[in-house]
């Protein structure tokens, strides 16, 4: 039988109940369930509070800034606070709401610190240059049979595979 | 793999299936009326308009109508009713004029030399669900023979052929009657009606 | 018909509510799926956990054959959603990038984010390292990624029909070697756990 602590909910019942969430975030919204894009409008916006003219110029921000209302007052932006907050809402019913650092026992604290910047930083760009993370561009993009969706998975997933066996002492 | 497991990936693979069976069996939008309600919608006798009708109605420039000359263009530029726009029989399933045709406002009456290619595209357009369809009886040839040169009854006829033909006398001379050649110069060159409000694809994203 | 929005029969105010409540939908299931941990998130990579493949091809394969009925059925209109226009070169070189993110961070935008409102430090890292690589990258975006982003472009490209086969046979195949997968996956962990001894 499979080794699964009884806290966790069956992976595919939570893939698929994911699933119905996507569907109905495209056919009210017409957008996926996502999450790098709204980090992407936190960065915009706060550039464009601190310093609205470069904003206005740079080609980077040009498209978000300027419009009636702020940057960061997007669609994804108000999902990814939902899922703040459902992610909590599950946490305290599971009984997971503690402060804890995730790794093998076989790193010491500050590594794991010091990698997570590490993977952050280049998940940051990786995200923007494929236009997507995993759950925007991959998993929508799957769901609704695009090819990018499928380029990226064998990109994020074929990559990690490669090279999984040189980071192995962080995780097992 | 637990029995809950199990459950849910067979689920998914019975929704796959599905998915690939409706795919590969049923082709749209053709299939949009069962042939047992055609057949229902077919017998319907009321999916006419008389010349007289039309006339009455474009004297009183009646908005709500569209005309729709299915003949080719070259008969069409020769000559056709007021107002009315050119779609020929062979492309009324094409796609540019989905939005024109498939409507609940105005009332569209499908004419032709006579009523032939009329009743073709009308049961088309039942099949296709569109609404509000109607066909001209007699067609053009009809048009002529009524109100363009109405015959005068005989002295012996009925008082409403009498009356009939007094409107169709008044009508004629308002459609420039007489003449199926040289376009009457009220007529004006209609063109297609404004689509509705563009959809556009949704923006967003990480774009 | 759907979507809604983009046709605007919903108003500004009501899609982002929607938006709001479907994130709550979201952030909870992937929390008690366990995606909050990162060693579960990395155990893809190692055979332990495979609970990202379960999650990520059960969710993607039920949207997809959700969405083929309701676009069949004229329910909803795809083609009006914000489909993503692929262009292979940037998704696949952002990719490998995302790849090392998550191998060497464990996370992805998304679980790190509810990962770090539940309490985990890395995680709360692993998110300020992102907003400091976005930042990087818009800074030097015209020096550096403009050109390599807007490389290898294709339009909005269907997987299925880019393999010449209607979407419906694709998601059966899909499902199918889905389906496998499963099987095969369930039979990898229980042998790698009971090798390396892992314990959550």
């Amino acid at each position: 039988m499979e080794d699964k602590s009884k806290k966790f909910m069956n992976p595919y019942l939570a893939g698929i109940l994911i699933g119905v969430f996507m569907v109905a975030a495209y056919y009210f919204s017409g957008e996926g369930l996502g999450a790098s894009g709204a980090l992407k409008s936190v960065v915009v916006a706060s550039v464009d509070a601190v310093n609205h003219d470069y904003a206005s110029n740079a080609s980077f921000f040009k498209a978000r800034v300027g419009g009636e209302h702020s940057p960061a007052k997007t669609w994804l932006v108000f999902e990814v606070l939902g899922v703040i907050a459902g992610a909590i809402i599950s946490a305290a019913f599971a009984g997971r709401l503690k402060i804890e650092i995730g790794k093998s026992p076989k790193i010491t604290n500050k590594k794991r610190l010091i990698y997570a910047l590490i993977g952050g930083i280049l998940f940051g760009i990786g995200s923007q240059l494929g236009r997507g993370c995993t759950s925007g561009m991959v998993m929508s993009g799957m769901g609704v049979l695009s090819l990018s969706g499928f380029i990226g998975l064998i990109a994020i997933f074929g990559g990690g595979y490669m090279i999984a066996y040189f980071f192995r002492k962080i995780w097992i | 793999m637990s029995k809950t497991s199990i459950f849910y990936v067979v689920l998914l693979v019975i929704g796959a299936f599905g998915a690939f069976i409706i795919d590969t069996t049923q082709k749209e939008p053709f299939e949009k009326v069962q042939p047992c309600d055609l057949i229902d919608i077919i017998s319907q006798t009321n999916k006419y308009v008389t010349t007289d009708e039309l006339a009455r109605k474009i004297m009183a420039d009646d908005p709500t109508i569209l005309l729709v000359d299915l003949r080719s263009k070259t008969e069409y530029d020769k000559y056709s009713l007021t107002g009315a726009i050119n779609i020929p029989l062979e492309s009324l399933a094409d796609e540019k004029y989905k939005d024109v045709l498939d409507q609940n406002v105005r009332t569209i009456i499908l004419y032709s030399n006579s009523s032939d290619l009329a009743v073709k595209a009308w049961t088309l357009t039942s099949r296709l669900s569109y609404k509000n369809v109607f066909i001209l009886k007699g067609g053009l040839n009809r048009w002529v023979e009524t109100i363009l040169k109405p015959t005068e009854p005989k002295e012996t006829a009925l008082r409403t052929e009498f009356e009939t033909y007094s409107f169709r006398k008044a009508a004629s001379s308002y459609f420039g009657g007489g003449s199926t050649v040289g376009a009457p110069t009220i007529k004006k060159k209609a063109s297609l009606p404004i689509k509705r409000k563009k959809k556009s694809a949704a923006g967003g994203g990480c774009d | 018909m759907g979507p809604l929005f983009p046709q605007e029969l919903i108003s500004e105010e009501i899609n982002i509510l929607i938006g709001f409540f479907i994130g709550i939908g979201f952030g909870f299931l992937l929390e008690a799926a366990g995606f909050t941990n990162t060693r579960k998130l990395a155990g893809v990579f190692y055979g332990y956990d495979f609970v990202v493949l379960k999650v990520f091809f059960s969710a993607a394969i039920t949207a997809a054959i959700i969405m083929f009925f309701l676009n069949h059925f004229g329910i909803m209109d795809i083609s009006l959603t914000f489909y993503p226009k692929t262009y292979w070169i940037p998704t696949l070189i952002g990719g490998l990038i995302m790849a090392f993110g998550f191998i060497i961070g464990g996370f992805c935008p998304g679980t790190s984010v509810c990962a770090a409102v539940t309490g985990k430090i890395d995680a709360m890292i692993f998110v300020g390292g992102a907003l400091i690589g976005i930042f990087g990258y818009a800074f030097t975006y015209d020096s550096v990624w403009k050109e390599l982003r807007g490389s290898g472009a294709m339009g909005k490209v269907n997987i299925a029909e880019w393999m010449g086969m209607s979407d419906g046979l694709f998601i059966l195949l899909l499902t199918v070697i889905a389906a496998v997968a499963f099987f095969a996956v369930s039979i990898i962990q229980k042998k790698v756990v009971a090798s390396t001894n892992y314990k959550l």
